[in-house]
């Protein structure tokens, strides 16, 4: 029997070794086991009951009112990371080559301000801001661009609480393209914003996708920021919630489970897509 | 050719300090010094990726301090190669060409010639990370010449390569320099890539220029004792000068009595550095001093033996295996050494 190296053969007796000789990793895998285990019970929990009425579910996920949502909650994502990526890239950029000094430690903490405020302190910034009367709201308003109640007030939401999630994987990103690369494109003749663009954006796609997925994850999830400034068009987050006071716990666990099955299919799609990207090897 | 006038650089807690140094049109030189004494950031400097704070650097007689890399007109080649990874061989060469604007067929012209002239053409649309270390540096050197710079710096380029690659890749140098004319600046630790290579070198430790100049006189007659350490003389001596005679001077180290080449006057503290090279058992001619001791250890290195000798201070001579063998050198034997008087560099304090 042809047994190649990686194939299921040498798997198994990985497993063995590691069975009977590292048991600091077994021990390691079981308490890891129960973090996986608890979104795996939950997953299994929503799906058994679900797929138990197929009809309603059905019925659910047919309906323009979900279907709506769930384009405006993914589009309003892309979106806000669309935005972040043409703003949030230079700026990562700027943090990944500049030397350390206060005032990069100052920006770096500004970048991580949304991670560490509760959503809806978040959602309150925000609405303070982009009111009919807030410092950006009212000059904006005035040409005509409304956040309050408004899919822009969603979008800005969005990307207020997803901005560090892209900013801080690109910087990493960027922080592991070697600054040699970067020399060598600059002595060959290409100045600094060509050398970006042909060398280190190019070596940073990966993270910039990573960046975009994680920040779009986070951006159609949220919720209590969202409503301080955009109760109104309903995201799938405040559909869910509607529906749960308004209408019960079966409804709003069907939009639930709508939406992860959209959410899950979605994200391996993408994965799949781009699952080369940032591998530069001929021989696989 | 390209001039460091009084350059001072701080990154971090590194200071590059005052470094003036002259390298000419056609030269081959050489930059060494320990790990961390800036011989990179000096070809950094050079090639416009760190601005000195003070200081100015002129190219080909043109100041050009503040110009950015881009418009230096140099090629560099680091240690790890630096090759694109997301592009094949063929559009690594290739880069420097495509974005000074040179597109199309006189590109793909140019492109085909260096993989020809490198012998890499058997890997043009190969990527870097498939490539062996030898043959990434071909490319690496392919892609700096491609632009045709008239300067090319070189940090440490042969340290990750094998010997045989090593010799071929010397080879591609010397042509480039002696062939083409291309001014090479080449930073190394390797004495052996001086002894090889060089027509001028410096000497930076610690920030500071130790030393500049011809090879053969900063390798054989330094100037200060850390530079004579760093270039691998093994016999370094401080001795003090007891008399004079004939035009020599007798210098007492530690009671062991040499007579060396000198103008040094009598009371006057000196360090010699001998060569292990330079001293040899046997009997020695007129202007050589002779003496006596007894072999403290022998190493045997490939073809080379060294011989540790205690004469009332330790000396290092260097011989053939063969000879050493002959001789019959091992440890608890007598031995005469020889040591010419005009081999002695003397080091004035």
């Amino acid at each position: 029997m042809d047994i190649k190296a990686g194939g299921p053969s040498s798997d198994k007796g990985q497993w063995r070794r590691l069975w009977y000789t590292d048991r600091c990793m077994l021990w390691f895998c079981i308490m890891g086991a129960a973090i996986v285990g608890i979104t795996v019970l939950a997953l299994a929990n929503i799906a058994l009951t679900e797929l138990a009425d197929p009809v309603h579910l059905l019925e659910i996920a047919a309906s323009s009112e979900v279907i709506g949502s769930i384009l405006l909650t993914f589009g309003a994502g892309a979106n806000a990371v669309l935005i972040l990526v043409l703003f949030g890239t230079p700026l990562a950029y700027v943090l990944a080559r500049s030397r350390p000094s206060r005032l990069k430690g100052l920006v770096e903490s500004i970048v991580d301000v949304p991670l560490i405020l509760p959503h809806t302190v978040a959602g309150l910034l925000v609405y303070l801001l982009f009111m009919r009367r807030g410092w950006l709201g009212a000059p904006l308003s005035e040409i005509g661009l409304a956040f309050e109640d408004a899919y822009p007030g969603t979008v800005v939401a969005m990307l207020f609480v997803a901005s560090p999630f892209f900013i801080n994987t690109m910087r990493e990103g960027f922080e592991k393209v070697p600054i040699h690369l970067e020399n060598v494109a600059r002595t060959l003749g290409a100045g600094t914003f060509t050398t970006f663009r042909t060398v280190t954006l190019p070596l940073s796609l990966r993270h910039m996708f990573n960046g975009a997925i994680f920040a779009w994850g986070r951006a159609i999830g949220e919720f209590a920021a969202v409503i301080m400034i955009a109760y109104y068009p309903f995201i799938i987050s405040t559909l869910i919630y509607y529906s749960f006071a308004t209408e019960g716990i079966r409804t709003s666990r069907s939009i639930a489970f709508v939406v992860i099955v959209v959410s899950l299919g979605v994200f391996y799609i993408l994965r799949r897509l781009t699952r080369y990207l940032g591998r530069y090897d001929d021989r696989a | 050719m390209i001039e460091l006038d009084h350059v001072s650089l701080t990154l971090g807690s590194f200071l590059l300090d005052d470094v003036s140094l002259t390298i000419n049109r056609g030269d081959y030189y050489f930059i060494v010094g320990p790990s961390g004494a800036g011989k990179t950031v000096i070809l950094e400097a050079i090639a416009g990726l760190h601005r000195p704070d003070q200081g100015r650097i002129l190219l080909r007689g043109e100041e050009v301090t503040s110009l950015p890399p881009e418009k230096r007109g140099v090629g560099l080649v680091y240690q790890d190669f630096s090759l694109f990874p997301h592009m094949s061989v063929i559009d690594n060469i290739g880069y420097g060409l495509r974005v000074q604007g040179m597109g199309g067929s006189d590109a793909r012209r140019e492109v085909a010639g260096l993989l020809d002239e490198f012998g890499i053409a058997h890997l043009a649309n190969r990527y870097p990370g498939t490539l062996s270390g030898g043959e990434k540096q071909r490319v690496a050197l392919a892609r700096a010449v491609a632009v045709k710079p008239d300067i090319l710096l070189l940090d440490e380029p042969l340290s990750a390569l094998d010997p045989v690659t090593q010799e071929r890749f010397i080879h591609d140098l010397q042509r480039l320099n002696r062939e083409d004319g291309l001014t090479i600046v080449q930073v190394t630790h390797s004495r052996r890539e001086v002894r090889l290579l060089a027509t001028r070198m410096a000497v930076i430790i610690d920030g500071c220029l130790m030393e500049e100049g011809d090879a053969g006189v900063v390798l054989n007659a330094p100037r200060s004792r850390e530079v004579a350490s760093f270039v691998g003389i093994e016999n370094i001596l401080d001795g003090v000068v007891v008399k004079r005679a004939g035009g020599h001077a007798v210098v007492d180290i530690g009671g062991l009595v040499l007579e060396a080449v000198t103008d040094a006057p009598a009371g006057e503290a000196v360090t010699l550095c001998i060569r292990s090279d330079d001293i040899a058992p046997g009997t020695p001619g007129d202007l050589g001093n002779s003496v006596a001791g007894v072999v403290v250890r022998v190493v045997e290195n490939g073809p080379i033996a060294e011989v540790r000798v205690d004469c009332g201070v330790e000396l290092i001579a260097a011989m053939t295996r063969r000879a050493a063998r002959d001789l019959c050198l091992a440890p608890g034997i007598p031995v005469t050494l020889s040591i010419e008087a005009a081999a002695i560099h003397v080091i004035r304090e």
